[in-house]
This record gives C-alpha cells, structure tokens and sequence, in this order.
C-alpha cells in the first residue's frame, strides 16, 4: 500500500507541530520516521493511522488515480495498552471487530502468537505481562491484522537490554511475514537504520531528509540531521563538516583540528578520547593498543573523509 | 444502653411481624429510588464519558461544577422542585406536587451529578490511548464507547450504587415533594422521622434498620457483579 502525503500540516493549541510538504511511502516499503522527542513524528504515525481528522485530506493512500483517504492500518502505540481479559482475547478483538470468522481468528491468533514468541502467554491475563512480554503482545496484535499498513511508535521503548536485543533481532522476520508497508517511529539511530530500508528525518516537526537510507546517511543537508545521524559536525575555515562515527583518527592531516583531551574512557577492550574541539565534544574511539594521550593535553587529529553541510539547519 | 436494646428487641419483633403498611413502605422506597437511580445512569453515564474524553471550553468547570452537584443538599433539591412544580411555578400546571413522580424527579436531580462524576473519574482512569487503539482496531464510535464502558464498568457499577445510596437515604427532598402522605408517598427516610416525631423509637428504629438492609442488599447485588466481572 503506498501513501502519499502532501501538505500536510497539524496544530495544536495554536502551534503547528507537524508541517509535511511531500512525503511518499513506497508500496511494500519499510521506513524509518527518525527524530528526537517531540519533533513530531508520532504525529506524523497518527496522521496516516488517520487519528488526525484534520490531516486526512493531505494523505492518500494506494495508486495514483485509485486512491483512498482512508486504509486499515495495524497500529502499535508506544506505550502497550490492553483490555481486560486474556492475550488471546487482545490478539483477536481486532481481527473479531473485522469481521474475521472464528475459526479464521483462533488460527491468526496462534500463528502470530507463534512468530512473535508468545505462544506460552496466550492464557495470561494481558495486564499481568512483564514490559518486554508486554511490547511483544503490543506487536503481535497489530501484526495479527496484516493490514495493508503496518505503524508502528517506539516498539522498543522500555525494554531492557536482553529483551530490546531479541526483539531488534526478530522484527525484521515478523514485518517480513506479517506486514507489508510499514512505518516505524523511533528516535534510535540503530533501530532506524537495523529495521528500515527508508528513512525520513524530522525535526521540529519539519522533514529535513527523506529518502534511502544510504542516501540520506551519505548526505545529511544539515548539522542538526548530521548529528542525529551519528556525525560529529567539526567547523573548518570553509564552513562546518560532519565526519562520520569512527572517522576521526590521531596525526595531522587536512581536515585537522586540535582536539583538548578531557577524559579517558576504558572501555575493556579499547579506549575513548573523550574531549573538546572549539568547544564541540567530541568522542574518538582509539585503536585496539594505541596509547592513550592523558588528560588535559591536546592532540592533533585529523578526518579521513567528512562530508560538508550547508551553512544553516533551517526550519 | 438499655433503652437502646429495648428499642432493638421492638424493632426486630416488628420486622418479624410482616407489617402490610411496612412493606408497602419498603416498596415505596425501592420502586422511587429504584426509578430515579435508572433514569439517572441513562443521563450520567453518558455525560460522564462525555466530560472525561470530550475536549471543549468549559469542560474543567463543567466539571467542576458535578464535582459540588455530588454534595447537593437535598433539602435544597426538594426546595427548588417544589417551587417549580409548586402550583404558581413553571411547571406547576401538571399538578404532580406531593406525588411519587415529583419524588422521582427530586431524586434524579440528586443522584445524577453522583453518576455523572464517578463515572468521569472511572473514564479517566483508564489509559488515554484506550478509544484511539480501539479505533484503530477497527471500532466505530458507538463499538468504541461500548468497550470503553465494558472497561470501566467497575467503576461505572460503584457510580450506580453512589447515585443509589445517595437517594435511598435523603430525607429532605422526599419530604419537601413528596408531602409524606400515608398511603401514597410516605418513604422509609419519611417514615423513620414522622415515628421519631410521636416518640415511637422502637418502630423508628425498625425502619431504620430495614433502610440499612435494604440499601446493604441492593450494594451487595451490585459488589457481586462488580467484583465477579472485575476478576
């Protein structure tokens, strides 16, 4: 199901929080919507799952002369929100309210159970789940549907690590088999870039980038993108730079900055530069066995590439 | 203490007795408070979902303003109804002063605001995102409110019995509208005062403690369900 957002734009209580010029979501596409809190981005998952009446004009979805201002979507809040009753009874209230026949609905209910790994919770009470147990049973439900577009808001948010690991590493199989065009919110670099093929950067609730996610990582268009990326924007006499994560080194070399050493950070294996560039942190990761410099000294290093951004983010 | 325990060995011995004009009074009373409570749950629990998800200007002193409707006199409720339906008020053309309708009408005026504000607080105590995933799953507005009302039935059931409880007891406005007429709108709150007023303690005790029962029958009822579909 493709999606095509034009003008779109949503206030709230006078302020405008979501401003979209053109957005396009490629059938069958996963991509990531990647922002920090608060730049809108869970308002742009509102605005297809149509919970935004006033942005339903500025989306159609499906082909170019055929297309509807309305879809079924299978959507996971963030924050996991069950009725009272079983896992089996959340999972199939969707299916139940669309009318899917019983037998259908129990087979559904057992195999999405299966794939999410929550089979052995099909008898729990929904409200008596641990958080990951809990972000699983979330996602099950929307993926039980196999809508035509699959929104999904921070389906990591909350978990600890060993559970976000195993659920990073399942998602990708579970839209691979339950869903077709979807959506994922979330404001981790990793996520993004581990769950979509697409990203769309927003920021103060503008889309700064849009795009495959090779494209829009080789060129941020601007500093705040460019961190948000993973960038270390540096400033050079031709303007500012963003050099990509482990591409600073130490030795000189153009471009060169001195870097004023804070803090030593042993991480085990390996050690971090961590300090200062006039003024920007900076955090350089040293090669296995280098010898650290010590604190409070400075250091010439260098950029073996970096990309140049232009003068101002813009809103 | 021994005039205390006297009264009660009246009261108990009355109760036994099967007085007719007794459980005219005790059918009295359930079928008005009964009737008021009914209407007022049609009213109230509506609004209050209504004031718990609805977003408009003035919602906060709506609000407000159920919040010190639950603590109406009802004295002043009996009062005000009786000036309207009072022969020279507005409505006083359909003449049913000192009847069980205007007690209805007294007691639906002090149960709803109960129904009206428990049933908020019950709405919103329940996660924000509750209609919107509902929607999303594929309800319509009415299926919506629906499973959000299955949701917060617990707290819908203790509206009921707060807008029950709050009239099953009042005296002052069954009294002011209804007249205490035997035979017709004599209640039990009505009863207890005019048997208090000829100093028949024991037989103002007795209907004392039906009241308690009647009212600990109708809660326990309702508990029953509450608790049982709340498991």
């Amino acid at each position: 199901m493709q999606a095509r957002i034009s003008a779109l734009r949503v206030a709230r209580g006078g302020r405008v929080v979501l401003d979209v010029d053109e957005l396009e979501l490629p059938s069958g596409s996963t991509t990531a919507v990647f922002g920090p809190n608060g730049s809108g981005k869970t308002t742009l998952l509102r605005a297809l799952a149509g919970l935004e009446p006033a942005a339903r004009r500025a989306i159609a979805f499906g082909e170019p002369g055929a297309s509807s201002d309305r879809v079924s979507v299978g959507l996971a809040f963030q924050r996991p929100v069950f009725l009272r009753g079983s896992v089996r009874a959340n999972l199939g209230l969707g299916l139940e309210l669309r009318g899917v026949v019983p037998v259908e609905r129990a087979a559904r209910i057992v195999e999405v159970a299966r794939e999410c790994g929550v089979a052995h919770l099909l008898e729990r009470n929904a409200r008596e789940l641990s958080a990951g147990e809990a972000q699983r049973v979330n996602l099950a439900r929307a993926l039980a549907l196999r809508a035509p577009l699959t929104l999904l808001d921070e389906p990591l948010a909350g978990l600890d690590h060993g559970a976000r690991t195993a659920l990073l590493f399942d998602l990708p199989r579970l839209l691979g088999t339950f869903a077709t065009t979807t959506v994922v919110v979330t404001h981790d670099r990793e996520e993004a870039f581990r769950l979509a093929e697409r990203l769309v950067v927003v920021v103060n609730g503008r889309v700064r980038t849009a795009g495959a996610k090779a494209e829009v990582y080789r060129r941020p268009p601007d500093t705040e993108t460019a961190t948000l990326l993973g960038y270390t924007v540096l400033p050079t006499p031709a303007g500012d730079v963003a050099v990509p994560p482990g591409g600073l080194r130490v030795g000189c070399g153009t471009p060169g900055w001195t870097l004023r050493i804070e803090r030593v950070a042993d991480l085990g294996n390996h050690e971090h530069l961590l300090g200062t560039i006039a003024g920007h942190a900076v955090d350089l990761r040293l090669p296995r066995g280098a010898i650290a410099p010590a604190a409070g000294t400075d250091v010439e290093v260098n950029a073996a590439e970096c990309v140049a951004l232009r003068a101002s983010g813009g809103n | 203490m021994r005039d205390l325990l006297h009264a009660l060995t009246e009261a108990l011995g009355l109760l036994a007795s099967g007085d007719p004009e007794v459980a005219a009074i005790i059918g009295r009373s359930l079928a008005i408070s009964g009737a008021a409570t009914l209407l007022a749950t049609a009213a109230g629990v509506p609004l209050g979902y209504l004031l718990a998800r609805g977003r408009f200007r003035g919602r906060t002193l709506v609000l407000a303003l159920v919040n010190t409707g639950m603590g109406l006199p009802p004295v002043v409720v009996g009062l005000v109804v009786w000036l309207v339906l009072a022969r020279t008020g507005p409505l006083g053309g359909l003449g049913i002063l000192y009847t069980r309708r205007a007690m209805v009408i007294a007691q639906f005026i002090i149960a709803t605001p109960l129904v009206v504000g428990v049933t908020a607080a019950a709405v919103q105590a329940l996660p924000e995102e509750l209609p919107e995933l509902l929607r999303s799953l594929g309800a319509g507005r009415l299926r919506t409110v629906w499973l959000v009302s299955r949701e917060a039935q617990l707290g819908l059931l203790a509206a009921v019995m707060a807008g029950f409880g709050g009239v099953i007891s009042e005296v002052g406005a069954s009294m002011t509208v209804g007249g205490n007429l035997r035979d017709s709108t004599r209640v039990l709150t009505t009863a207890i005062v005019t048997t208090t007023g000829r100093g028949e303690v024991a037989a103002a005790l007795a209907l004392g403690l039906i009241l308690l029962l009647l009212a600990f029958v109708v809660n326990l009822a309702l508990t029953l369900i509450q608790q049982r579909r709340g498991a």
